[in-house]
């Protein structure tokens, strides 16, 4: 094929080349521009359909601007270094760990139950535990929070067990796909000794992804603290509850400063956490 | 000292230093141990009104008030349910609009001035990461008012952060020789941009989009809680009526639109890649 | 008369490093096909690389068709890398991007922004495509992709890009290393007749010693950042070849 330009030459029937080229040909062009078109109708009318006021869009930039600097400036740091406030903080990270911790625990047999490889029974309990998991995962964590809420009574007990469903969705898709990622080898080797599958999974399976399940377990723990500090916007404890009454009562400086401990929390746990998930690599 | 001596000692030692760690270890796993129960007991123990919430039988009782469907309710749940999509995708796309930025100073191997500009777009990626869409959804009610608009600004700023810093990882593992034939026909850096490196991360970018988009429909169908509109705001109302089966019917139409979200990303992304 | 002058050329990639090219002076002539050889690691890559500002030289002269190379800003730069046509080692094409537009790139330097981004190449410039595609022989292959195509098809690609630019210098950075030696001939082969037909002075790294005897008229020795030999192709002997690798050797 790489010597067509010898070949051109020698050959003295040369194609006649077209002059004119297009980028896309006659059938592919014309989806391409319906399709475009179909994006812009589709932009257009969202746009129309929410009733989106665009003069109200191209002026925000300003509006922002000011809403910052005279209601949202400065913080107020007080507000924040207070013991009732940092009590808040304390249990948000109370909830976060424990709601983690219990999502985990169950995160964990669903993953196994989950993975089409490992899974005991491929018709009925695969399809269950993808189900389960992916509902958890579907539903929002504040739609956790105020359901449990509506059951429980305002209190922790609600935000924790909110965190622990939103934990099961999340690790336990991710705990399901690194067991499908395993070498089958070892489970192999395993079976053959006649183990049952629990040994299966303890000796083959576990010490595989042992490194990754420490791995997800910490970035769960990461997003599920990002979550718990809006739980108790809807009732369910930690410092969720200080945001919404400060957001009532339209203290705007007390809100921005709880947004910004929400920040240096957030960023003092993702440090954390990347520290933490860092070393695990390191320890493979 | 006989060799025999020597093994049988060294053995002893390696067995102390064994039972050593392991007391450690199950000293460790008792601290934690403790420190959970008593987490348990100070979150959900001390923190519980029990008498409000009853016996199991009357838990029991409340959540069986959430059986069911509301049949009533489905016809209404089309509106607010394109509402959702739509704010998610207009989102989404107002996201990648704000991205641009942040993935051309956040990118090592394309940031401008690296001292100035690259720390910049880390801290909007983290900004962006780090406050749950409710926040930002509470802030933009706060300077556009309560309406869709509030809740598209929210779910763009809130992607920004996870968009970003795929893309800008994608640029930095990108192949450079592409870009150095580019640079050598006497392209401009524009030119370098569009021609070298946007045609081979498009296909990465375009997956974390569609994968942020299928997130964001999770997200616009909460945001009615704060006054942005959707499912949500259903959801609300059902809740605030005490429409228990209503309620279920709201969450169950989220399953299904979400469904339908990981339905539309699984296409594309295998028609793309 | 010289059309590229090079004068005391040396280089360093930084401060501390060690020196890349200790003083290297030549001259092109216009119909010279200008072979660079040496070992591995001599300095041919950042030599080439110098005369169009791939990298920056640390002092000395460059002058190329009477411009001072070295004394251009970044527009300057622009119409000046327009002007030298470069095919590479591993033939740097966008790989998912169509042969048509791989080939269209060549003539970047000459467009703006706007055309760029929405790929609007005038008539002339994809009929002149097309043809330049012709001339190398793929003209059968222009709406595929890049990565769809073979090694010598794709260097191909590569070169019908450096022809898009109207090149009045064409420099190769080993142009056959990644092809098999077959190929590597038929390339070698086609760029010297298309060296001729554009009547344009060719440098060409090159580490294969017989197909740079072969197809090049001049050669420069290069060993470890200084220039070991510069003359005729003809003038070249075994022993001053053992002299100029005699470091790999060692």
């Amino acid at each position: 094929m790489a010597s067509s330009a010898t070949t051109h030459r020698h050959s003295q029937t040369r194609r006649e080349s077209p002059r004119e080229w297009r980028r896309f040909k006659f059938p592919e062009s014309l989806y391409r521009w319906a399709g475009v078109l179909l994006g812009l109708v589709f932009l257009s009318y969202s746009i129309i359909y929410l009733n989106i006021p665009l003069e109200r869009f191209f002026t925000m930039f300003g509006r922002v601007g000011a809403l910052i600097t005279d209601r949202y400036y400065p913080p107020e740091i007080d507000y924040v270094t207070q013991p009732e406030y940092l009590a808040s903080v304390w249990e948000t990270i109370q909830m976060a760990y424990l709601g983690g911790m219990f999502g985990m625990a169950m995160a964990i047999p669903l993953g196994w139950f989950g993975s089409y490889n490992m899974t005991p029974h491929r018709r009925f309990v695969y399809p269950l535990a993808r189900f389960v998991t992916m509902s958890t995962r579907s539903v929002h964590e504040t739609i956790w929070a105020i359901l449990f809420v509506t059951i429980l009574g305002f209190g922790m007990m609600a935000g924790v067990l909110a965190l622990t469903m939103f934990c099961i969705g999340f690790a336990g898709k991710l705990f399901a796909e690194e067991i499908e990622a395993i070498d089958m080898g070892p489970v192999e080797a395993i079976r053959a000794t006649g183990a049952s599958e629990l040994s299966v999974m303890v000796y083959a399976v576990f010490p595989q992804v042992r490194v990754a399940f420490t791995g997800i377990g910490i970035y769960t723990w990461d997003v599920a603290f990002r979550a718990a500090t809006v739980v108790g916007f809807f009732g369910a404890g930690g410092m969720g509850w200080y945001l919404k009454r400060n957001v009532l009562q339209i203290e705007t400086l007390r809100v921005s400063a709880i947004l910004v401990s929400i920040v240096v929390l957030v960023l003092i746990a993702e440090g954390i956490s990347a520290w933490a998930r860092a070393r695990v690599a390191k320890a493979k | 000292m006989t060799t025999a001596e020597a093994t049988a000692r060294e053995a002893d030692r390696i067995i102390a230093a064994r039972s050593r760690t392991k007391l450690m270890h199950s000293a460790i796993y008792l601290v934690v141990l403790a420190f959970v129960l008593w987490s348990v007991k100070t979150t959900i123990v001390d923190d519980t009104d029990w008498a409000r919430l009853g016996s199991l039988a009357d838990v029991l009782e409340s959540i069986s008030e959430f059986v069911g469907i509301d049949w009533g309710l489905v016809p209404n749940l089309w509106e607010p349910a394109i509402e959702t999509i739509m704010v998610a995708t207009l989102g989404t796309l107002l996201g990648v609009i704000v991205c641009v930025p942040a993935i051309w100073f956040g990118a090592l191997n394309i940031t401008p001035y690296a001292p100035i500009t690259y720390p910049l777009a880390r801290l909007m990626m983290t900004l962006s990461r780090s406050i749950h869409e409710i926040v930002w959804a509470l802030f933009f009610v706060a300077a556009v008012g309560l309406g869709a608009l509030a809740g598209v600004l929210a779910i763009a700023v809130r992607s920004v952060g996870f968009i970003a810093k795929m893309s800008a990882e994608a640029i930095e593992d990108l192949d450079p020789k592409p870009v150095e034939a580019i640079r050598a026909v006497g392209g401009s850096d524009f030119q370098v941009f569009i021609y070298a490196i946007l045609p081979q991360v498009l296909p990465a970018m375009i997956s974390v989009i569609i994968f942020e988009w299928e997130i964001n429909i999770r997200r616009s169908s909460v945001l009615g809680l704060v006054g942005a509109g959707g499912l949500g705001l259903v959801f609300f109302r059902q809740l605030n009526t005490f429409n228990h089966p209503g309620v279920s019917t709201v969450i169950l139409a989220i399953l299904v639109l979400i469904l339908f979200g990981e339905f539309v990303s699984y296409y594309v992304r295998k028609a793309i890649i | 008369m010289s059309i590229l002058s090079v004068k005391d050329l040396k280089v360093r990639y930084s401060a501390s490093g060690p020196e890349i090219l200790k003083g290297v002076s030549f001259e092109v002539d216009a119909d010279d096909f200008f072979a660079i050889i040496g070992p591995s690691g001599a300095g041919k890559s950042t030599l080439i690389r110098c005369i169009n500002r791939l990298v920056e030289p640390k002092s000395g002269e460059i002058t190329l068709y009477g411009t001072d190379v070295l004394a251009l800003n970044s527009r300057g730069l622009r119409k000046l890398r327009r002007d030298v046509g470069m095919i590479f080692q591993e033939f740097n094409l966008v790989d998912r991007m169509s042969v048509m537009d791989n080939v269209l790139s060549g003539r970047l330097g000459y467009v703006g922004n706007i055309t760029a981004l929405f790929r609007l190449f005038s008539k002339k410039d994809i009929s002149r495509a097309l043809s330049v595609l012709d001339r190398v022989g793929l003209s059968d292959h222009v709406d595929k992709r890049a990565d769809q195509l073979s090694g010598g098809q794709r260097q191909r690609v590569g070169i019908a890009r450096a022809l898009m630019q109207d090149p009045k210098l064409l420099l190769l950075d080993e142009p056959t290393s990644s092809l098999d030696p077959k190929i590597s001939r038929e390339v070698m082969e086609l760029i010297v007749e298309i060296a001729a037909e554009y009547k344009m002075p060719v440098l060409c790294n090159i580490h294969d010693v017989q197909l740079a005897m072969e197809f090049c008229t001049k050669m420069i020795g290069l060993q470890d950042g200084i220039k070991m030999f510069d003359g005729p192709t003809a003038k070249m002997n075994t022993k001053k070849l053992d002299e100029i690798y005699a470091m790999e050797v060692l």
